[in-house]
């Protein structure tokens, strides 16, 4: 039950777009680092990245859902809450605790995880100008849900030793939510959200399964 | 086919039903609401994402047209909910924009839960649309309704509301939504009712008309469902004995000729679907066996 048109969607995320300007290149930047920081395994690269990722989380939260989009979707409010709760637990456990490191290796797993992330920030916006809305209306890299949650979910795949369960609960409603949004409102490219979302659940359990 | 709606019945039952509107050509199909006699027309305006626009001017100015068509072709309700996002905000703006509107019958809904909240809710919504006082308030989806009840129910009195009433949207609440009918004072029900879903001519309609409560209702268009099943295929060439130039019209003509039905509120964002959506209002509606005559075509398709 989506309470806006396609149209509506477009044309706010096109006001979203331009009144954040250049807030997605600089989204870009700290992807970009937090990407090349995955090669180079430390605590204090993965408290970098864990803050990035957090403050991803944190933005979509206040700034996309809560300022923006609460005036056309009743439920805004509730996903806002939500992304502000997942940033708060990224902080907490890469920044504060720094119990968990994001580590590239050359195996499945890791070649999966670093794909997830070079998705993110080249496909998804490829497909999204391949089908039709492209800048300005784009959903655009750490300041749109979607590419955010794809983003994530390739760098919670590299975590060491693994992801607690709790920190994925929120990434996996979104997958519910914004895969949705697929055929709903017609955003095609999304289909990478439940695609990475399945690939983070299956070596999230070969990784439990493997620990234990 | 003059006079084809002096004998209609309910579909189901085969009661006979000899009141049911009739308009001659030119003149607008209108009903009394019971519990008052006040008259209004038998089309309204739904505004169920249509109408959350957001802040964008180009589609807020696109809707000032399709609000002004509606109030040029002889349309008064228009419907909202504070759970439409920026629809009241936008409507507000839209009767903002028009010198047509004089007709306008206001009606929105409460959707929250507590006495001070709904208070707040209402007031809230009465400076979005730019009015001192709403002609109807609903409650919307039987939330908190009792506590909203009590305090409508006090603002009718004091003259802050002149109707009050109970929606929902939902077929399985339709049981809970009896309950509230059979058991307090209401000016109005709302609850959908179409071609396709025909659920409430068997107990909702009837009751409704017996117990003297105006029935609005919504999607009528079952969300857009019945053109996609249905638009594909053309229209039967007897259509144009009840008026009906487009699929809109038929199926509107369909749910209005229900003598129980006051006001059915198709929602639209666009001014050429508002101007077939408002035919409906003009030439004669079916009586019974014409709207069995209806389902049956439908449902060959």
């Amino acid at each position: 039950m989506i309470p806006f048109s396609p149209e509506v969607f477009f044309a706010l995320f096109e006001e979203y777009n331009l009144a954040i300007w250049p807030a997605q290149l600089v989204a870009y930047g700290l992807g970009l680092l937090a990407l090349a920081l995955v090669f180079k395994p430390s605590v204090s690269g993965s408290a970098i990245i864990g803050a990035i990722l957090a403050v991803f989380w944190l933005w979509n939260g206040v700034v996309y859902h809560w300022m923006f989009f609460a005036p056309i979707n009743f439920a805004a409010p509730v996903f806002a809450a939500l992304f502000v709760l997942e940033a708060l637990l990224l902080i907490w456990r890469f920044v504060i605790r720094r119990d968990l490191m994001f580590e590239f290796r050359r195996d499945f797993a890791g070649s999966a995880g670093v794909t997830l992330m070079i998705f993110a920030l080249t496909v998804y916006p490829l497909l999204g100008l391949a089908s039709g809305h492209g800048w300005p209306q784009s959903a655009s890299f750490g300041v749109a849900p979607s590419p955010t949650v794809i983003f994530s979910f390739g760098a919670f795949i590299l975590a060491r030793p693994h992801m607690p369960v709790f920190a994925l609960v929120v990434p996996f409603i979104w997958v519910l939510i914004g895969g949705s949004a697929i055929w709903l409102i017609g955003i095609p490219e999304d289909v990478l959200l439940p695609a990475a979302g399945l690939v983070t659940l299956l070596l999230f359990v070969r990784r439990k399964r493997h620990l234990t | 086919m003059q006079g084809i709606a002096s004998t209609g019945a309910l579909i189901t039952t085969g009661q006979l039903l000899p009141d049911i509107a009739q308009a001659q050509p030119g003149t607008f199909q209108a009903r009394a609401i019971p519990s008052t006699g006040e008259r209004i027309p038998i089309v309204g305006m739904g505004s169920w994402i249509t109408f959350n626009v957001g802040p964008s001017q180009k589609l807020r100015d696109a809707r000032v047209k399709v609000l002004q068509t509606f109030f040029d072709l002889g349309g008064a309700m228009v419907d909202s909910s504070p759970m439409y996002g920026s629809s009241e905000d936008v409507i507000g703006y839209c009767l903002k924009q028009i010198d047509n509107d004089r007709a306008l019958f206001s009606a929105t809904k409460v959707w929250t839960v507590s006495e001070a909240m709904g208070k707040r809710q209402m007031k809230r919504s009465a400076d979005l649309w730019g009015l001192e006082k709403f002609d109807l308030m609903q409650i919307h989806n039987l939330l908190d309704w009792e506590t909203h009840l009590r305090t409508l129910t006090a603002w009718k009195e004091q003259g802050r509301v002149r109707h009050l009433g109970i929606t929902t949207s939902h077929g399985r609440r339709h049981g809970d939504l009896m309950k509230v009918m059979q058991s307090q004072p209401l000016d109005f029900v709302q609850f959908t009712y179409n071609i396709g879903d025909r659920e409430a001519e068997k107990r909702l309609l009837p009751f409704a008309r017996d117990k003297g409560i105006a029935v609005i209702i919504n999607r009528p268009f079952r969300r857009g469902d019945l053109f996609s099943r249905y638009a594909r295929h053309p229209l039967p060439e007897w259509a144009a004995d009840i008026g009906c130039e487009n699929w809109a019209q038929f199926f509107l003509k369909f749910v209005i000729s229900h003598p129980a039905v006051t006001c059915a509120i198709p929602a639209t964002s666009r001014v050429d679907h508002m101007v077939e959506n408002m035919g409906a209002l003009k030439g004669p509606l079916p009586d019974a066996r014409m709207r069995r005559r209806m389902v049956q075509y439908v449902e060959s398709l």
